[in-house]
């Protein structure tokens, strides 16, 4: 299908100079006028004189269709907390739920990434929009922490692994929580289909393939080696080789051998000689696989012993 | 490279000539604008990459900058956030809303990811016999091409996406996105000689990975349902030259004889080729999504399509993909949620063409390894989950949810008798809230699963050598391969019974203070196996305290703990050869 070299690759990043021109032009061209709702300021004074200066007000002023648009739109019917002055004579999405609260937000916000909040395990577990999100920012922050620091402040556990020896850099700040996963539900961007895998080949494509020698487990799930968010053990693997590897394969019966105690000779290749003790063989079968099995995600080449078929993932 | 600084730096001054005409314009203007000049200083004693493994690793001080420019009118948001760490070590992005019509963002982010050399040091043996005090022909040996060299990649992401509302009626929106992700730099890579000596190689390789992915799509609301399409595009090269390596002349190790049939037991020999290579690979994908109302419930559906190829081999999996979500409300205080998701993966299955074993030997014993690599990615998956959620009283919540999930193999671990595993769900969970300054919730989840996925037939379970016969019958030797054939015994690290327990707790006595609480704890077991039980043991309780004082400030402080225990079955060696 389609192709891509050199040129094309310029083209992409010409591409999004043009983009990140057309956000600044864009973004020059800003004029208009604000709303409030004149009843709600007599108390609310310095909430409402700001509320202009949020994104919700901001989009507000533009969209004749919400001229209108005021506290109500969000608090619903303001009479009896204006009568009575109490807290809970008027709604606050804060103290909604998963059993009518998402409906508040989620009739203006239809975008895609909200199909399936209303099945999300946030919404199940009664986390509510502004449990994130600050409605009434006036910088443009919509949420009340950046990542991670936000998701932290639940996910304690993920904190802990993502400062493990060997984790994906979202300490470091190139990595975001919402690069994986989808806060509202959906997917997470430029995921390509729901399998298990897809999730992390978006980004690790070069594990994908497909081989024509494969590893089995790489088919089945990353996980089963793996572990995402942090690990004591090299390349986020759940244990070290050998002893992950020895889970599932048999060990060289080589490991057993009893090597040279001293100096040895190499008759074939005289450059090759080298020292070693009685237990050498035992140390080089069984320190690292992938020194040997280099292509240990899959490979189109074969290897070079017939007896595997080809299918040892040294090549 | 030179072009994408040249891009990054027309798009700065094109920002700074932006910001000058905002600040001209204070009609309902509001700007502020952060410039942090600072610096740090890197010391490494010992220095071990790991510990630094997104770091120059340099003992020096460098400047450091960051940048936040936000600026706001009537019309719409415009911001920039730019960190300048070091020259590998580089975010900005830039975001813009114009009111519901446009929403843009572009980002830039680049890192550097440090790998250490592997000297090989312990490839070094060679055979000896005890009891004649003889050494024997199986060598370990090892040779290092490029011993200083200093290996890392510098990884660099572009990211644009655009959302333009193109017409109010019926909502329609279209949304177009693009992604490049560059890997260049050296990369240690090893070749493995199999035949007169193991032997490994190491080399410095160049590395210049490059890909591109694309994602456009429109979204429409149509009444009653609101709908979507996604079409999805990714393709990756590989731009560095093949690292390659000679692969010795098949022979005897001691004799140097015996050539012919040596080489028979050999793929190649006596060559140089390619090895450790990437190959170029393309994906698309087609995506239609639909949600809307049903009677007094509400429910999404998706229907996927992707196939990837293997550019350089031809070969391809196709994936279709299907879900369904539906909730409804039973009554004002309980709901329920179903989802449905099931996948079917296909993938082509080559035939491996391999050269005779033992081709024109004098006794006729010749041996045919041909096969079809069948995939172990062949399979049907299925989940079904409903949960039950309902309101007990003003401050309690109880969810109790019952699931079902299956994968069907179908040609994993063999041809055409695949494996199949199943496995039920339960979880309750209840949650306390009090107002908006105290929550607690606690969460026990069961999963008993059958037939987990196994290493097939990883593991030998008995000797070979009374049992098989000499291939060649005038030789006493039993052949690895022919071993392979005793090596029944099915293996894993994955449980049979899954048991999740998790307490929560989050108090907020004000809109600035925020403490949490909370235990996670899960113990997994699989009794099933002949040999042994596999257990996994996890325990992870923390405390977090989160001081907000306002929205430019955040002091959070926790301690996390995290407990580890697994037993798992390590196989041994079988040596009756």
């Amino acid at each position: 299908m389609l192709g891509f070299n050199r040129r094309n690759w310029r083209g992409m990043l010409a591409a999004n100079g043009v983009l990140i021109l057309g956000l600044i032009l864009i973004g020059t061209g800003m004029v208009g006028a604000a709303v409030t709702n004149d009843v709600c300021a007599d108390c609310h004074e310095e909430l409402c004189e700001e509320f202009h200066k949020t994104p919700h007000g901001t989009y507000f002023s533009t969209n004749s269709q919400l001229a209108e648009a005021s506290c109500e739109s969000c608090h619903g019917s303001a009479l009896a907390h204006i009568e009575s002055g109490a807290p809970e004579d008027i709604v606050n999405p804060a103290r909604q739920d998963q059993f009518g609260g998402e409906e508040l937000c989620l009739s203006c916000h239809t975008g895609h990434q909200f199909d399936d909040w209303a099945f999300s395990a946030h919404n199940a577990a009664d986390v509510t929009c502004s449990d994130c999100h600050t409605v009434h920012a006036v910088d443009g922050a919509v949420v009340s922490q950046s990542t991670p620091d936000l998701c932290y402040s639940c996910h304690s556990d993920v904190r802990a692994a993502a400062n493990m020896p060997s984790h994906h850099p979202i300490a470091e700040g190139k990595m975001e929580c919402q690069d994986c996963h989808g806060l509202h539900g959906a997917p997470a961007r430029f995921v390509m289909e729901d399998t298990g895998r897809e999730l992390c080949l978006s980004c690790h494509t070069e594990k994908e393939g497909p081989f024509v020698y494969e590893h089995a487990p790489v088919e089945e799930d990353c996980m089963i080696c793996h572990t995402p968010h942090g690990s004591v053990a090299n390349n986020l693997l759940v244990q070290n080789q050998p002893s992950l590897c020895l889970s599932c394969h048999p060990m060289h019966f080589h490991a057993t051998a009893m090597s040279v105690d001293g100096d040895f000779d190499t008759p074939q290749a005289p450059e090759r000689a080298g020292s070693s003790t009685p237990d050498s063989f035992e140390r080089g079968m069984l320190t690292n696989c992938s020194q040997c099995h280099i292509e240990i995600h899959g490979s189109d080449l074969p290897s070079q012993e017939i007896s595997t078929g080809g299918n040892a993932l040294t090549r | 490279m030179t072009r994408l600084i040249k891009i990054l730096s027309l798009g700065l001054v094109l920002l700074l000539g932006a910001g000058l005409a905002f600040a001209g314009d204070d009609n309902g203007l509001t700007e502020k604008y952060t410039l942090w000049i600072g610096g740090h200083y890197t010391d490494f004693n010992d220095y071990a990459k790991k510990a630094g493994e997104y770091n120059l690793g340099n003992d020096e001080f460098l400047p450091e900058f960051k940048l936040n420019y936000f600026s706001r009118s009537d019309r719409g948001i415009f911001r920039l956030d730019g960190h300048y760490y070091d020259d590998k070590n580089i975010n900005a992005e830039i975001r813009t809303t114009i009111s519901d019509v446009f929403k843009g963002k572009f980002m830039y982010r680049s890192l550097i990811k440090q790998a250490s050399q592997n000297l090989l040091t312990e490839i070094e043996a060679r055979e000896y016999f005890e009891s004649t005090g003889v050494a024997g022909g199986k060598m370990l040996t090892h040779e290092i091409l490029d011993p200083g060299a200093d290996y890392n990649t510098h990884r660099q992401e572009i990211l644009g996406q655009v959302s333009l509302l193109l017409s109010r009626k019926n909502n329609v929106r279209m949304i177009a996105a693009h992604r490049t992700i560059l890997t260049t730099g050296s990369e240690q890579k090893i070749s493995s000689n199999h035949c007169f000596s193991c032997h490994l190689t190491s080399q410095t390789a160049e590395v210049d990975k490059r890909k591109h992915q694309f994602e456009a799509g429109v979204d429409a609301e149509t009444g009653k349902f609101d709908i979507g399409y996604r079409f999805g595009y990714r393709y990756f090269e590989p731009e560095a030259t093949d690292a390659s390596t000679y692969y010795d002349p098949a022979k005897h190790p001691l004799s140097g004889g015996a050539a012919a049939e040596f080489s028979s037991r050999v793929i190649y020999h006596d060559s140089t080729m390619a090895f450790s290579t990437y190959p170029t690979t393309e994906k698309t994908s087609h995506k239609v999504r639909v949600k809307g109302d049903v009677g007094k419930g509400r429910f999404s559906g998706a229907a996927g399509y992707s196939r990837a190829e293997n550019k350089n081999t031809s070969l391809t999996t196709d994936a279709w993909s299907g879900s369904l979500n539906y909730t409804v409300p039973l009554n004002p205080k309980t709901r329920l949620v179903a989802k449905f998701a099931a996948t079917r993966l296909s993938a082509d299955d080559p035939f491996i063409d391999l050269p005779t074993w033992r081709d024109g030997a004098t006794d006729g014993n010749e041996y045919n390894f041909d096969y079809t690599r069948y995939s172990a990615l062949d399979r049907r998956t299925g989940k079904l989950t409903a949960e039950l959620i309902t309101r007990l009283n003003k401050k309690m919540t109880l969810s109790v949810l019952a699931g079902y999930d299956r994968v069907e193999r179908y040609d994993y671990p063999l041809p055409d008798d695949g494996t199949e595993t199943s496995k039920l769900i339960g979880q309750a969970k209840l949650r306390i809230r009090k107002g908006l300054k105290y929550s607690s919730t606690v969460k026990y989840r069961f999963e008993s699963i059958s037939d987990p996925y196994v290493s097939a037939r990883g593991m030998f379970e008995e000797s070979g050598h009374d049992v098989l016969t000499p291939l060649v019958p005038t030789s006493t030797w039993i052949f690895y391969f022919q071993r392979e054939d005793l090596r029944y015994q099915d293996i894993t690290t994955q449980p049979t019974q899954v048991h999740q327990f998790e307490w929560r707790s989050n108090y907020r006595p004000n809109n600035k203070v925020v403490v949490n609480l909370g235990v996670k704890g899960k113990y997994d077991k699989n009794g099933d196996l002949d040999s042994l039980d596999v257990e996994h043991f996890s325990l992870a309780p923390n405390l977090n305290f989160n001081l907000i004082p306002d929205q430019r400030w955040a002091l959070t402080a926790g301690y996390a703990y995290n407990y580890d225990k697994s037993r798992l079955p390590v196989t041994v060696a079988l040596f009756d050869g």
